[in-house]
Formats: structure tokens, sequence, C-alpha cells
């Protein structure tokens, strides 16, 4: 009975063994390509935030100012030429779950745009967030996170007040706007403590530029 | 070949894991809000039914019978891995989009059911055929489901746009309560199905007996 | 996020059953009466509540430090089988009652997706132990409430004129829907 048990368990830890070893091999395979997808999408975000950037300098000084929101990174965009603002990537409590976004600041204090990162939330609801077909202003076309581009600073962020929430998930939205808000403040308090500022002439950056005529009608349909 | 065939049938409508049988339900629901998460389920899915009933099939002499629930075990969650890794590697966004999903297929009562049932007592060939016609059973559903979801929920299928603009999305569907509510439909559906093709298939046999007498 | 808000969004705004389709297969299978389905929730909640505490650290103090997290889901389904077991011997042999009361449910829920579920989200929601263990109580007393939630409405159902192309289990779906819609009720909970 003894030697049967012994017997059992070296069959099992041979089975286990052998799939703990296969699996090591795929994932040695698909590592690299995991971890870079992660770094690809930051990458092509930032790029879609700034199109003009072509530098991102990672900072490490900024911290977020709400204790329930992490800033993951943080990076000072340049072009060739001049400063053009920052970027962060940022963590904070959602609807369901925690939701990271990555979102752009301008030299001139408004938000440059906002991009989804990683969201959980309920399908058909808060995962409009995500959606790039659900829009807040159905005739602009324009999406939930959209509407924060060329927003700025100065502004109060309070949904259902200058930010439209998406229908049924208002607790998502206020979440979202939380989160942007946050990096937006901290990310001003950091240019105005470095003194970053624009070149006289430049403007919001093109991105922003695109959607600054939306200013979103407080209430939502 | 002809056993084969009928082995492939079962799966999809008579024993259909999800209709019949009623297990692997968790994820069916869950991930048909639209009709690409639908897909991708089915596919990774079908991938762990088939290569852990291979597998097992291969290895059933080399398994003690007494041992066998974690040795199914092991190998069930080593091909749920490899899918989980694989998407995440070249399928980011659809593996974001199921998120823990993904991780319960180790735990859905489909692949334990046929391995134990099935894979551990029979030979190749019908391994295959039964995990593929499981799988296939899984998927058609999966896939109807999300599309009748999809579709009246948000106006699209597959994220392109279908219906009109002019269409109010009837929000209700992609919600929780509407995809318990296209599944119940779909099970009556199936059991009418079923019931329809048992007559039709007695009323043959009887011809048959009424030919031949 | 505070305990109380990750314990109420986890039993009720995000309810594992009627909102999250989890752990469906016992949820049909297992309500036919309400002892049983008692029973069943019972064994749940402790199982899932002894998983979170297993699996965390194994996960940040073992898996993390050696980079072997991709065995995630073969460790987490072994150490909840193995569990499972142990509660099981401990049960028969220390708590003959408890054992009697949901003993026999046991053995059933190491598939049960619920508590897979838990452990995965307690990680991927970065939870800290004491919030991973409020999280895991909230989902299974979701669990519990939906069970006994469908195992009332079935006593129902036994005795109601139900439409033909209903009976059944598309029935049992149906008033899931209804459930659920009422679910939907509770998104306004927690601000």
């Amino acid at each position: 009975m003894k030697k049967d048990m012994t017997k059992l368990g070296l069959t099992l830890m041979l089975y286990a063994s052998l799939a703990c070893a296969s699996l090591a091999v795929v994932y040695a395979f698909t590592k690299e390509s995991i971890d870079k997808q992660s770094e690809l999408q930051l990458q092509a975000s930032l790029k879609e935030l700034f199109p003009e950037a072509t530098v991102f300098d990672p900072i490490q000084d900024l911290s977020s100012p709400d204790p329930n929101i992490k800033f993951e990174s943080a990076y000072e965009v340049k072009s060739d030429k001049a400063a053009l603002g920052l970027a962060v990537k940022a963590t904070g409590p959602s609807y369901g779950g925690n939701a990271t976004l990555l979102v752009g600041i301008g030299l001139n204090r408004s938000v440059a745009g906002v991009r989804v990162m990683a969201l959980n939330d309920t399908p058909g609801l808060g995962m409009n967030a995500s959606n790039p077909t659900y829009y807040v202003d159905k005739t602009k076309k324009v999406t939930f996170l959209g509407q924060f581009a060329g927003k700025f600073l100065t502004d109060p962020f309070e949904v259902k007040k200058d930010v439209v929430a998406i229908t049924a998930a208002t607790i998502s939205s206020r979440s979202l706007t939380n989160i942007i808000k946050a990096v937006g403040n901290a990310a001003v308090a950091y240019m105005d403590q470095k003194a970053v500022t624009a070149p006289t002439e430049s403007g919001p950056s093109a991105e922003a530029g695109a959607n600054t005529g939306a200013q979103p009608q407080a209430g939502g349909k | 070949m002809k056993k084969l065939y009928s082995i492939f049938k079962q799966g999809i409508i008579f024993e259909n894991p999800l209709l019949m049988l009623m297990i692997g339900l968790c994820s069916a629901i869950a991930v048909t809000s639209n009709v690409s998460n639908g897909i991708g389920m089915g596919l990774a899915m079908t991938f762990v039914l088939l290569f852990s009933e291979i597998i097992i099939s291969l290895f059933r002499k080399l398994i003690p019978s007494m041992i066998r629930i974690p040795i199914f075990i092991i190998v069930i969650a080593a091909f749920t891995t490899i899918v989980d890794l694989v998407m995440k590697a070249y399928f980011p966004d659809l593996s974001k989009s199921m998120g823990v999903f993904i991780p319960l297929i180790v735990v859905n009562c489909i692949i334990m059911g046929r391995v134990e049932a099935f894979a551990s007592k029979q030979n190749l060939p019908s391994v295959i055929a039964d995990a593929l016609g499981m799988g296939l059973g899984y998927t058609w559903v999966l896939i109807g489901l999300a599309a009748v979801r999809e579709l009246l929920g948000n106006g699209t299928l597959a994220g392109i746009q279908i219906m009109p603009a002019s269409y109010q999305p009837i929000l209700f569907f992609i919600l929780p309560p509407g995809g318990f509510f296209v599944f119940s439909l779909f099970i009556s559906f199936n059991l009418w199905l079923k019931k329809r093709m048992e007559v039709s298939a007695r009323n043959k046999e009887l011809a048959a007996k009424k030919e031949a007498a | 996020m505070d305990l109380g808000k990750i314990f109420l969004l986890a039993l009720l705004v995000n309810n594992i059953v009627v909102m999250r389709f989890i752990a469906l297969c016992s949820y049909i299978g297992m309500t036919s009466d309400l002892g049983q389905s008692l029973g069943m929730g019972y064994a749940v909640t402790f199982v899932t509540v002894l998983a979170t505490a297993a699996t965390w650290p194994i996960y940040h103090y073992v898996l993390v430090p050696l980079n072997l997290t991709f065995l995630q889901i073969l460790i987490f389904i072994l150490v909840i089988a193995s569990l499972v077991q142990l509660v099981e011997f401990y049960l028969k042999k220390n708590v003959p009652g408890l054992y009697t009361a949901m003993g026999i449910y046991l053995p059933l829920i190491t598939t049960n997706c619920a508590i897979l579920a838990v452990t995965f989200e307690n990680i991927s929601f970065k939870y800290n132990f004491i919030q991973s263990i409020a999280y895991s109580v909230g989902v299974s007393l979701g669990y519990l409430l939906a069970m006994v939630l469908l195992a009332g409405i079935r006593e129902r159902i036994k005795t109601s004129p139900v439409p033909k192309f209903l009976q059944g289990t598309p029935i049992l779906f149906m008033a899931t829907a209804l459930i659920g819609v009422a679910f939907m009720g509770f998104a306004g909970l927690v601000k």
C-alpha cells in the first residue's frame, strides 16, 4: 500500500513536471511578444496623443495628488524643437476594478487627449468608455474620452456639469474623470515648477485641435 | 467513418454541451456581448478541449485510475495556460476583453466531463471527432448568442455597423439580463429542434418498417 | 478602495452569478431544493475564503519572486483541489456536524468557477491581502444569495403554469434574467 502511494506520487510528480516544462517553453517563446505588446500599445498611444513628438523622456518626480490614483509612468514629451507637454499613465479605481488611462497634457494647460490602457467594466455601459463608436455627442461624433481633448484644467471637471456622462454609467464616468483631473493637476503643478512653457505662438497640439470645437453640453441625453 | 461522423454530430445538437447538458455555461453568456469575443472564446475552448482529449487518450494506459483526476487537471491547466499566453502575445485586445474567462477554461465542466467520460476510454480518431463536435457545438451557440445580442443591443456585428443609423440599440440585450434572456430562448429553440428531429427520425423508421412489411 | 465598497460591489452590484455569469453550472444544477442550495452556498463561501487566503501569499511571495507567474493557472487550480481534499478530511474527522451540512458538496466545488475566478481577480485587480479577503467574502456571499433566490423561485415555478416553450430549463434562465434586472437597480448603491 505504502509502495503504491509513493509510486502514484511519483507519477503525479512526473506529469506535473512535464506540464511545467512545456509551459516554460511556451512562456519563453511568447514572453518577448507579451512584454512588447504593452510597450507597443503605450508607444502607439503616446504617438496618437502627440503626433509631432519624437522624444518621450521618462520622468520620476511626478506624484499623484490622490492616494487612490497611482501614476505608473510619466513622460516629458518633446518634438525636435521644443517641449510639447506631459503624458502620464495612471491607474485608479473605477466601477469594475481598476482602470488605467494614458493622459496627455499640453503646454497650454489643456488635455491633449486620453487613451484607455486597461479597463474592466460592464459591457454596454461603462465599457463604452473604450468603445470608439460610442458617442456622447452623436452629431459631432465625440466619444466619452474624446470630449476631454482640448479641455482646460481650469474647468471644474464635474460629471453631468461640464463632462457628459456615459449613459447609465455615471460612476464609471466620474472615476475616469477623476483620474484625468488628478493627472492634469499634477502635470500643471509640475510644469509651473519646472517653468516648462509653450513657445508663444504654439497652440494646442494637432490632435487636440481637431476636437477643440466640441464643447460638451451638460446633461447629455 | 460513419461512427466517427455520428460521434461528431452528437455534440452539435443532441448533446450540445451548453443547450442540452447545461455545462460550461459561465463563459458562454459572459463573453457573448459581441461576436469577436464569441469566436475567440469558442476557438480557445475548442483548442484546449481537442489537445487535452488527444493527450489523455494517448496516455490513457499510463494514467493510474486513482490519480486520474489530478492528472486531468494538470493537462487541462497546461493547455489553458498555453492559450492564455498565446492570446496575450498575439491577440492582446481580445485577451483583455475576455479577462478572467480564459483562465476559467480550466474549470469548464465541458472539458473535464469529456475527458473523464470519453477521452480516457476511447482511441484517438473517436476522441478527435468528439472534441471537434463538442467544440463546434459550443462555438456555434456562442456565435449565435453573440450575434443576436450584439445586433439588437448595439446595432453591429463583430464591430461593423449593420443596423441603419436611425436604429436605437436595445441596451437590454448587451446587459447581463439580456444574456440570460437570449440564452433561455436558445435552449427552448434547441429543445424544439431536437424533438422535431426525433419525430422525423421515428417517422422514417416507421415508414421503413411499413415498406418492409 | 475601502473594504466596505469592495464588499458591496462584489456582493450586489457585480453579483458573480446574475451579473457576471460565473458559476452558472452549479447555479442551475444545485438549486432544485433550498437545503441543497444553502449547503452548496456555505461550502463555496468557506472554500473561497480559504482559497484566497492560500493563493494570495503563494502568488506574491512565491510565484512573483521566482518569476514563475506563468504557472499561475496550474498552481492555483492544484492548490484549490488539494485544499478541498484537506478540508474534507478535516471536517469529516473533527467537525462532523459541519461535514454533514456541506461535506457532500465539497468534491463538487473543485471545478466551481467562482472560486478560481475570485483567486484570479484578487491578483489582476491588484488587491492587497485584506482587500482580497473582503472581495472573496463579498463574492461568495453573493453566490449564496443568488443560489437561495433561485431555489426559492424554483419552489414557485413547480406549481405555476409555465408557457410550454419555456418549460424545463428555459424558464430558469428567464427567471434569472428578471433577477438580473432587479440587481441592476443596485448599480447606484456604491458611489
